[in-house]
């Protein structure tokens, strides 16, 4: 099984899930005796390539065009069409990133094919692969499999694989190939324009990957900045079950629950929460569910992956400085 | 606030999609089909029927045990059996009595529980059916869409002002604020409902009250699906004992539907002492029972729900026509206090004010001169046939059980009259014992937990009733003297809307001062309206939220 | 500008879900608007009332799915499209996405505008495939649209609290980010009007639309946790650590 990963950079950074979605590559090829390839496309990708060649990969692809050099999704479909009709791969994986949500489906259908995206994982069932996503707002999950022949494209969830367990290199820097695409200005539609950062009006609890929220244990408003101390050190959103956003301590937009948001994130940090059902169901589908409270019997440890039975006001600085201490 | 409202005119205004509003509706419509096809003049459409119901879909608000006599339904459609969602014909009318661990069966089940020929069915499901009927006839339903306020106009009906969307919760107009309409008709039916909002308002402007004023219970139902092999369909049982104690009047029912979906409910009268007894908790502890906790082994609870019914019965129906108005259904109080039925009155209510209305239409008058025949209609039905028998039933059980069978056995054999005719009877909440300081308000922790598989605390079950409201929106449930909360009622009744409300609305808080604040969680409202009822100062004023806004019965 | 809105049907929120195979059983629970699909139909109602136009309502699925067209015709749509197909629920997203633009290649639209994805099975990829199969430019997660001399400037919304604008030429494609306008209510006079508008009903055959699937559902279900709860003991100091240490390198979260 030959398996391509288009990787992804912006103004010189990496967006670190790229790694991620390698190391699931290099995970389902060794157990389907396949092989890994990474792409990188854009301008100027000399140092960007080199760091993929150091990763055990059959070869790292250099897609350099001045058209790259700026993400649009005419450019990218035209670009990497030509690649993946030139390297044949079988399966074509992405980390689930605003931009692959663009372009990805676009590429795939294309070359008159198929994405799966978001997926959660993977099983490989006697060489057949199935992926996992979730449905319905992450209260179930769904297993998908591709039809017919490839190449099939898929995505991963952001930290549903570690990018960590990246393999390095077995024999050095391994080859880097750089391929030239044909690209005119006339098939660039759109112009994208200035990029800019702004605080956001809005919350998004349902984007964000990582929440700490809290319950009627917080107890008083004044108690509240320990969390949020919490969310700052884990670099994840506050929320709150709906006693907290009644009272007013924390706006509407932060509710999870029946009558809130619905969330699956990969990480959900109860603090002083029960786990009453009418908030349990905003958040069940959340990947890793930690539960601090100090009522042994609180239901929120039926669903926990990971429970304290103890003070909030304890565990909350200590939790906060062992936070930034890992950071 | 003096807003702009834009206007719009309908020869017929039902408020409320329920089963009287949609027999009203469906017959005027096919008395108009009828009228227009045999050439008579003036012509007349269906179109100009308007329906207003605040759920979110037909049938969303409706709930039921529920036993229908389809009578009323056979007249209105006909061929019912072929079409109308029916669950299945009684089979089995047992009566019950419960003792804390055995049960009886009465080996004659009294006539009063006796249900052959007619059915069980969901509520919600047939009015649903019923709407797509009405739908399919021509009429306008408004979903989403309640009555806040009534317009006069000379002393009459003029319509109903639909409610303001779009306030935020401190009543502030947000981006897309959209102002009630001005819904203008020449008649405008009231069916409301039990305890109608704008029926309230009316009955207390015009003094519509009758001899005795209104008589309420509560019913609390739960939806279960069960093992199967348990409760045939068309199993019918009515308990009575156990945990319902004899100075109170109610019991508790189970109910076989198909596909071995379980109602099970109990019902309660709003007229005890104890100011702080909690229905809900009574539910559970029924359920505990074992006979009925034999059958809801290794079941699971579907769905939840409460509503209020209005019994108080013929000397309790307030006058149900007014220049431009018609009262019809609970609202107007159509219903059979002694066997609880109330289905099968309100759709002939709703039929015989169509024909009332179909004479105003004609005629071009809609006052009372011409609407008064709905009385007499009602007379010279079996509305008042089977209400007037039962005239006194309900005030019998005002000093409990026991005199209660006295006097409805004298009634049995009088047609009704029995021993003091009419008797009279006080409103329920005037029943309440004052603690006086005795019993202090809830701590929230100490309220019924339940386990979690056979019994629940009020916010699981509050979840299962899929009631969701607008958060960001004006409280409906408008407390007239907020004062009274913590002062005069912690010490006189140790505050009673926090156990009778079935929802969990109310709850009295501590602040940090020490002192308690009356918190109203009014999203998990389930529109029952007994708070409304059952406040003993009468200061709650249940309105009509945002459209859309209530719980989701689907099934009940 | 005409504008054609996508808007699915789908189970509404609260409804229990009960598994049956790859999909739900859909007797017995209600279904609305699928709501980032009604942020999609805001921002076109708007846009019409700035630049005037029509806007067209398009949505595939069982008979059921009228009730939510007619919602959006009530909101101000003026007319509808309905693909009519009782397997909707278990096509591919290509498949859809076929039948969608088949329906409506003959209409020229300068704009078709999607939600970001459905609330049921999620997959994101509506307004994408669209412009795939349209052959027409698109954009997605649009916060906010500016329409000047057949042009649109965008603005995009990037992760990290990032934003992008983008000029991009009609007609167009555009995937729409939930949360941006406060949807508007059903009128009395919308309602009633509703009635009267065109639902025009077609079929996934007479578009001659079928595509082979490329992807198969094999089955949903409820996750269940594999591990029963860890408990984490010990000093407020220790547990911290553990616990950070265990959302490290067990848990893979941080």
């Amino acid at each position: 099984m030959k398996i391509l990963v288009i990787t992804e950079q912006r103004q010189g950074k990496w967006n670190n899930t790229s790694f991620e979605t390698l190391a699931a590559a290099q995970q389902i090829a060794s157990a389907a005796s396949g092989s890994v390839s990474a792409a990188v496309l854009g301008k100027s990708l000399d140092a960007f390539a080199a760091e993929l060649a150091s990763k055990n990969v059959a070869e790292v692809l250099q897609v350099e065009h001045d058209l790259l050099e700026n993400y649009t999704p005419d450019g990218f479909c035209v670009a990497l069409k030509q690649v993946v009709e030139s390297t044949k791969p079988d399966l074509v994986l992405f980390p689930h990133t605003y931009q692959v949500r663009d372009f990805a489906p676009k590429l795939a259908a294309m070359l008159g094919k198929g994405m799966i995206g978001d997926c959660v994982a993977y099983r490989n069932e006697g060489g057949k692969l199935v992926f996992v996503r979730q449905m319905f707002q992450g209260k179930t999950a769904a297993d998908v499999s591709f039809v017919g022949f490839g190449p099939w494209f898929a995505s991963f969830q952001s930290g549903a694989f570690r990018a960590d367990q990246v393999a390095a290199s077995d024999s050095g820097a391994k080859p880097i190939n750089k391929v030239s695409i044909d690209l005119k200005p006339e098939q660039i539609r759109t112009k994208p324009l200035d990029l800019f950062k702004e605080a956001k009006s809005a919350v998004d609890l349902t984007q964000a990957p990582l929440i700490v929220a809290i319950g009627r244990g917080i107890k008083a408003p004044e108690n509240i900045p320990q969390a949020e101390a919490v969310a700052k050190a884990l670099g994840a959103e506050i929320a709150a079950s709906r006693p907290i956003c009644d009272e007013g301590w924390l706006p509407m937009e932060r509710q999870i629950g029946s009558s809130g948001q619905t969330v699956a994130p990969k990480l959900y940090l109860a603090l002083g929460i029960s786990g009453a059902i009418q908030h349990v169901v905003g958040m069940k589908g959340a990947r890793t569910i930690v539960a601090i409270n100090k009522d042994q019997n609180a239901p929120i440890f039926e669903i926990a992956d990971y429970g304290v039975v103890g003070d909030i006001f304890e565990i909350m600085p200590a939790l906060t400085e062992e936070l930034q201490k890992a950071k | 606030m003096a807003v702009e409202r834009e206007q719009l005119e309908a020869d017929v205004l039902i408020v409320g999609a329920g089963p009287a509003g949609l027999s009203c509706a469906l017959h005027l419509a096919n008395l108009i089909k009828k009228h227009n096809e045999s050439g008579a003049k003036p012509e007349l459409s269906a179109e100009n029927i308007y329906v207003l119901e605040k759920g979110r879909e037909i049938g969303a608000h409706q709930l039921s045990g529920a036993i229908m006599n389809p009578k009323a339904l056979r007249e209105l459609v006909p061929d019912f059996e072929k079409s109308a969602p029916l669950d299945t014909p009684v089979t089995d009318s047992a009566a019950l009595f419960f003792t804390q661990t055995s049960s009886f069966r009465f080996p004659i089940t009294p006539p009063p529980f006796q249900n052959k020929g007619n059915y069980v069915v969901s509520l919600s499901k047939v009015v649903r059916w019923l709407g797509g009927l009405v739908e399919s006839a021509g009429v306008n339903i408004f979903k989403e869409f309640g009555g806040a306020e009534l317009v006069y106009e000379n002393g009459a009906v003029a319509g109903v002002i639909t409610e303001d969307k779009g306030l935020d919760k401190n009543g502030k107009p947000k981006d897309n604020y959209t102002p009630g309409y001005e819904l203008r008709a020449k008649v405008t039916v009231l069916a409301e409902g039990t305890r109608g909002s704008l029926t309230k308002k009316l009955v207390a402007d015009k003094k519509l009250d009758n001899i005795n004023p209104q008589s309420y219970g509560i019913g609390i139902k739960e939806l279960w699906d069960i093992q199967p092999g348990r409760v045939e369909p068309g199993y019918v049982a009515h308990t009575l004992g156990w945990p319902v104690s004899s100075d109170m009047y109610g019991g508790g029912w189970i109910y076989g539907l198909l596909n071995n979906r379980l109602s099970i409910g109990l019902v309660l009268a709003l007229e005890y002492a104890d100011p702080q007894f909690d229905p809900h908790a009574a539910f559970q502890k029924w359920k505990t029972h074992p006979h009925v906790k034999k059958i809801l082994e290794g079941g699971k609870l579907v769905r939840y729900g409460a509503k209020s019914l209005p019994y108080g019965g013929w000397y309790a129906m307030p006058r149900n026509t007014v220049d431009g108005t018609l009262i019809i259904g609970d609202s107007g109080s159509f219903l059979d206090s002694q066997r609880l039925k109330g289905i099968h009155l309100a759709m002939k209510s709703g039929m015989l004010a169509a024909e009332t209305i179909f004479e105003a239409l004609k005629k071009g008058d809609s006052t009372s001169k011409t609407l008064g025949s709905f009385q007499q209609r009602v007379e010279q039905s079996y509305i008042r046939d089977e209400m007037w028998k039962v005239r006194n039933f309900h005030q019998s059980f005002q000093h409990g059980m026991l005199q209660g069978f006295v006097h409805t056995a004298f009634q049995q054999i009088t047609g009704g009259r029995g021993l003091i005719d009419p008797m009279r009877a006080d409103a329920g909440y005037k029943h309440y014992k004052k603690s006086n300081g005795a019993k202090p308000p809830a701590n929230t922790e100490e309220r019924f937990k339940g386990d979690g598989k056979l019994t629940f605390d009020r916010l699981t079950d509050v979840y299962h009733s899929g009631t969701r409201h607008n958060d960001d929106q004006p409280c409906h449930l408008h407390i007239l003297d907020p004062d009274i909360c913590v002062t005069k009622c912690v010490e006189e009744y140790g505050n009673p809307c926090q156990y009778f409300c079935p929802a969990a609305v109310y709850e009295m808080a501590k602040e940090s001062s020490g002192s308690l604040k009356l918190k109203i969680n009014f999203p998990n409202c389930v529109h029952c309206k007994t708070c409304d009822i059952a406040d003993p100062y009468q200061v709650i004023d249940w309105v009509v939220p945002e459209g859309g806004g209530g719980p989701n019965y689907e099934g009940m | 500008m005409k504008i054609i809105v996508c808007i699915k049907q789908v189970p509404a929120k609260d409804a229990p879900l009960a598994i049956a195979g790859n999909w739900i059983k859909e007797s017995d629970i209600g279904f609305e608007m699928n709501e980032p699909d009604s942020f999609a139909l805001e921002e076109a109602l708007r846009l019409k009332e700035k630049h005037g136009g029509e806007v067209i309502a398009l949505s595939m699925g069982p008979e059921r799915v009228k009730q939510t067209i007619k919602e959006a015709l009530a909101k101000g749509a003026d007319r509808a499209i309905h693909i009519a197909d009782d397997n909707f629920a278990q096509l591919d997203p290509l498949g859809a996405a076929s039948a969608l633009a088949a329906a409506v290649k003959n209409e020229n639209a300068d704009l078709i505008l999607t939600g970001l994805q459905s609330d049921d099975q999620g997959f994101g990829q509506t307004g994408v495939l669209l412009a795939a199969l349209l052959d027409r430019p698109h954009a997605t997660i649009i916060m906010a649209i500016e329409a000047a001399e057949g042009k649109l400037k965008l603005k995009r919304e990037l992760e990290a609290g990032w934003f992008q604008h983008i000029e991009c030429p009609l007609p167009a494609v555009l995937s729409i980010q939930s949360g941006i306008n406060k949807v508007r209510y059903a009128t009395l006079k919308g309602i009633m009007a509703a009635k009267k508008k065109e639902i025009a009903t077609l079929t996934a055959d007479s578009l001659g639309a079928k595509t082979e699937p490329t992807q198969k559902v094999e089955k949903i279900y409820v996750p269940i946790k594999s591990k029963k709860t860890e408990f984490i003991s010990g000093p407020p100091k220790e547990v911290a650590a553990k616990l950070v240490e265990k959302l490290k390198f067990e848990a893979r979260v941080i």
